[in-house]
């Protein structure tokens, strides 16, 4: 069996969503560690057995030319197959034990042979975590490919980060042709403009509760590390965090205020012995690399102190911070308006403000 | 005999005038009534046969002709019933000598002779003045609001009877004593800016805001002071002027909402239901047309609680008198334009359970809640709003502290020191503030320096902002310099000006 004849059959599976857990590993061990004469009639039987039902369900189409039909359709539709049997398939994903037999991809194919980091966060997330993500995001595509989800919250802030680099890798827990959330369909069109969006799903199938987690372990095996926003008790960003783990990634977490319901998962994480992070930096230093310099923001000097208050504080209304600088609060307001568009603070809601990433 | 009497009818906010002629001619007895009256004007044949009776005159016999003149303009309501009832006696030659050419009569008829006030008299004696009347016969109850026109005769009276004891000499009526305006104070109200506990945030841009006469919107969970802040806009808006006031009670005149005083004296603040409709809102009606709340709230405050709640399409119909501060009602039977520059503030909870970005409550809504409840509000309506603050959840403490608040007096001496500036500035333009500033006044008035322009130009790409959006900011940046005394405008004014578009951020 050629390895043109495998992804097509790999694809053919992957499509029809057909394939029993056993046929697939047994797939994947041949497809990784190069076809033995005996396995491989085992596999081909198998894939004959499964290819057989689909010909008794399609007429005449063999799995072969289903699966060349199947990839039609994707192409007209701007989608392209990586398959176990591609060279390019990621080998960090290639390594975990339920990898996915095909990818079904749109974009930047290139982004598959990057050095991969994961950010995600839970859809509701404090507005610090959310701009300290962005944050995080953007000055890791330096060095990293960004791998997130496509969900409100924590996964739009780093997407918000890292697509006008472009790198930027998004895998979606339904299938290629559907636009979950409804909201972000025009966000999906620039990501595979610009990034790569992954599924490892046929076309037309929604999001449900199974994809989500099981995509999460798309997330965590592509990546080399993954960093928690903002998890609940129950968050499904642990779900990735626990695979990560599972495979021997790194896994890193934002620090929460004690208490604070949307950050439990972080702190427990980082009780656990995860990486704490609260910038970028504290990445690069854990994969031992050198941070890229970064242009200094100018501030003026009431912005400077302002924003030393802030350090000081963490977390804290608009008047106290003008009382602590003593200055009406409409000059404050200015201030911390400044440093909000300089990425050094954000709006935590009830006019009070959060400073964002950590001092020098 | 025929007999003429000048009359006037209502066109929106304008008086037109009716001449009343009638002719008292022998033949079969009969009443007839023509010219385009409706069935109020209609009416008055009876109320007029009653009237003359009771009061101890004699009904004409004989075939009586009532003419409405121009023909063709729809008479309405019962204002006409004084002007039919004097032509009528002058005809039968029971008033022989009277002065009645010059004059101009008002007022609605009772059975038994006595004279109602009526809706509308301030616009048609100010009308009525434009065309050269300077002799008025009005009814007593509307005295009080005529007394604010100044420089012409008028005559209250009570009765039919009164009016032609005036008329014939018997009886002296003293005109009305013109009336000085006097603006009323507005502690009388209750509402005070010194009983606002905290909220510093929201107090500032309250300040700008009707310092530059900007709209405003606030944000906040509920029972935290939303509608306390807003009823507190009036009391810091500068005094009425008295063409402002004459403006304001034309309206309110129109529409039937004067109160006693005769004249409206302070700010209007209206805060119609999130029910109302959308001609309740703009204004229309059957046949009168009628102004609607944002007319009501020309020169003062619309206030929209709730914002989300009301109708989208009601909302949307506000966004051209936003921008031009009048309101053109189209009807079959006529287009009638009313003046509608209100200041509006509305106020919303930032998501349906109210709690979102609260520092000690949790929000239970889902994304997708939160954005489809913001989504109730357009874009585009959204744009019109200059100022959008977060108001505080106030700690129990800072309830019960008595520390001493600023009161709306001193709030309202730093909006008039701005307002002068703004006086001056569009002096001779027919501008009041810089909301009102179009795009010439904008280039004229809100140069920035190299580094505003940077900051402006970074929060329009950061914050996806319109380019409506970026003019405004513009103006208010202006309306900050000015609070600050300032002929330029610093960067942190913009800053400033940028920090109150949460809306932008928000979503």
């Amino acid at each position: 069996m050629n390895a043109r004849r495998a992804g097509r059959l790999l694809v053919y599976l992957a499509a029809c969503a057909q394939a029993d857990e056993r046929t697939r590993l047994d797939i994947a061990h041949a497809c990784s560690y190069g076809l033995d004469e005996k396995e491989l009639q085992k596999i081909c039987a198998a894939l004959i057995q499964t290819a057989a039902k689909g010909v008794y369900k399609n007429g005449t189409l063999s799995a072969e030319e289903a699966a060349e039909a199947y990839l039609a359709r994707l192409e007209g539709m701007g989608w392209y197959a990586v398959t176990l049997a591609d060279d390019d398939y990621p080998e960090a994903l290639r390594a975990i034990p339920d990898a996915p037999c095909a990818l079904f991809c749109a974009g930047r194919r290139e982004l598959l042979a990057r050095r991969k980091f994961c950010i995600v966060g839970s859809r509701l997330l404090p507005s610090w975590a959310q701009a300290t993500g962005k944050a995080i995001a953007e000055e890791l595509t330096a060095r990293f490919a960004v791998v997130t989800g496509i969900a409100e919250g924590g996964d739009r802030a780093v997407i918000d980060g890292a697509l006008s680099s472009g790198e930027l890798i998004c895998v979606l827990p339904c299938g290629p042709d559907v636009d979950y959330p409804a909201a972000h369909a025009s966000l999906k069109k620039a990501i595979a403009k610009r990034g790569l969006l992954i599924s490892e799903y046929p076309l037309g199938m929604r999001a449900q509760k199974f994809s989500f987690h099981a995509r999460n372990r798309i997330l965590a095996g592509l990546s080399e590390g993954v960093l928690v926003l903002a998890a609940g008790e129950k968050s499904g960003t642990l779900i990735t965090a626990d695979r990560a783990l599972a495979y021997g990634r790194e896994v890193f977490a934002l620090p929460h205020n004690a208490g604070a319901a949307q950050g439990v998962g972080c702190n427990a994480l980082i009780q656990q012995g995860a990486f704490l992070c609260t910038d970028a930096g504290d990445i690069f230093s854990a994969f031992g690399m050198q941070r890229p310099a970064r242009a200094a923001a100018q501030l003026t000097e009431g912005e400077a102190r302002m924003l030393a208050i802030l350090r000081e504080a963490g977390e804290e209304h608009a008047a106290a911070l003008a009382a602590k600088a003593g200055i009406p609060v409409w000059e404050a307001q200015a201030a911390l308006s400044s440093l909000e568009m300089k990425g050094l603070a954000a709006r935590a809601g009830g006019n009070r403000f959060a400073a964002v990433g950590s001092s020098e | 005999m025929i007999a003429k009497i000048v009359c006037y009818a209502l066109q929106g906010l304008e008086g037109v005038p009716v001449e009343v002629e009638t002719d008292a001619a022998k033949g079969i007895p009969g009443y007839e009534m023509v010219g385009l009256p409706d069935a109020a004007v209609k009416e008055s044949k009876e109320r007029v046969r009653s009237a003359i009776k009771n009061s101890g005159l004699l009904f004409p016999l004989g075939k009586i002709t009532v003419n409405f003149a121009p023909a063709d303009i729809k008479k309405e309501g019962a204002a006409f019933d004084l002007a039919v009832a004097v032509s009528l006696l002058k005809a039968s030659e029971q008033l022989v000598g009277a002065r009645t050419d010059d004059t101009v009569f008002l007022g609605e008829l009772a059975l038994d002779g006595s004279v109602r006030p009526i809706a509308g008299l301030l616009p048609i004696l100010i009308s009525a003045k434009g065309h050269g009347y300077t002799r008025f016969v009005v009814p007593a109850g509307n005295a009080k609001e005529a007394a604010y026109l100044g420089g012409a005769d008028i005559f209250p009276v009570r009765s039919l009877a009164e009016t032609v004891a005036f008329l014939t000499g018997r009886e002296d009526i003293s005109p009305v004593p013109a009336q000085n305006f006097v603006p009323r104070l507005h502690a009388a109200q209750g509402a005070d800016l010194k009983y606002v506990k905290g909220q510093p945030v929201a107090r500032r841009a309250l300040e700008i805001a009707v310092a530059g006469g900007h709209n405003l919107l606030l944000v906040g969970p509920p029972g935290t002071g939303k509608t306390m802040l807003a009823r507190c806009l009036p009391t810091v808006m500068p005094d009425l002027s008295f063409s402002e006031a004459l403006e304001i009670t034309k309206i309110h005149s129109v529409a039937g909402t004067l109160g006693e005083e005769g004249i409206v004296s302070d700010r209007p603040f209206r805060t119609p239901h999130h029910t109302a409709t959308t001609v309740a809102m703009c204004g229309g009606g059957n046949r009168i047309v009628r102004p609607g709340e944002i007319s009501l709230a020309h020169g003062g405050v619309l206030f929209l609680d709730e914002l989300p709640e009301y109708k989208r399409s009601t909302l949307e119909a506000l966004r051209q008198p936003l921008e031009d501060g009048k309101i053109t009602v189209s009807r079959a039977g006529g287009t009638f334009t009313f003046p509608a520059r209100f200041m509006l503030c509305a106020s919303m909870n930032p998501c349906p359970c109210g709690n979102y970005g609260a520092a000690d409550k949790v929000c239970t809504c889902s994304p997708a809640e939160i954005r489809r409840y913001r989504r109730k509000i357009s874009g585009p309506l959204l744009d019109r709003i200059d100022l959008q603050v977060e108001v505080d959840n106030v700690p129990y403490e800072a309830l019960t502290s008595d520390e001493k608040q600023e009161s709306s007096a001193e709030v309202r001496e730093r909006v008039n020191v701005a307002r002068s500036i703004q006086n001056v500035r569009f002096e001779g333009s027919g501008m009041r503030t810089n909301a009102e500033m179009g795009e010439r006044e904008l280039s004229a008035y809100c140069r920035l320096s190299a580094e505003g322009e940077k900051i402006l130009k970074e929060a329009f790409e950061r914050m996806k902002l319109s380019a409506r959006a970026r003019s405004r900011i513009l103006k208010v940046s202006r309306t900050i310099a000015d609070l600050a005394a300032s002929e330029e405008i610093a960067p942190a004014h913009v800053y400033e000006a940028v920090s109150y578009r949460l809306g932008d951020s928000l979503e």
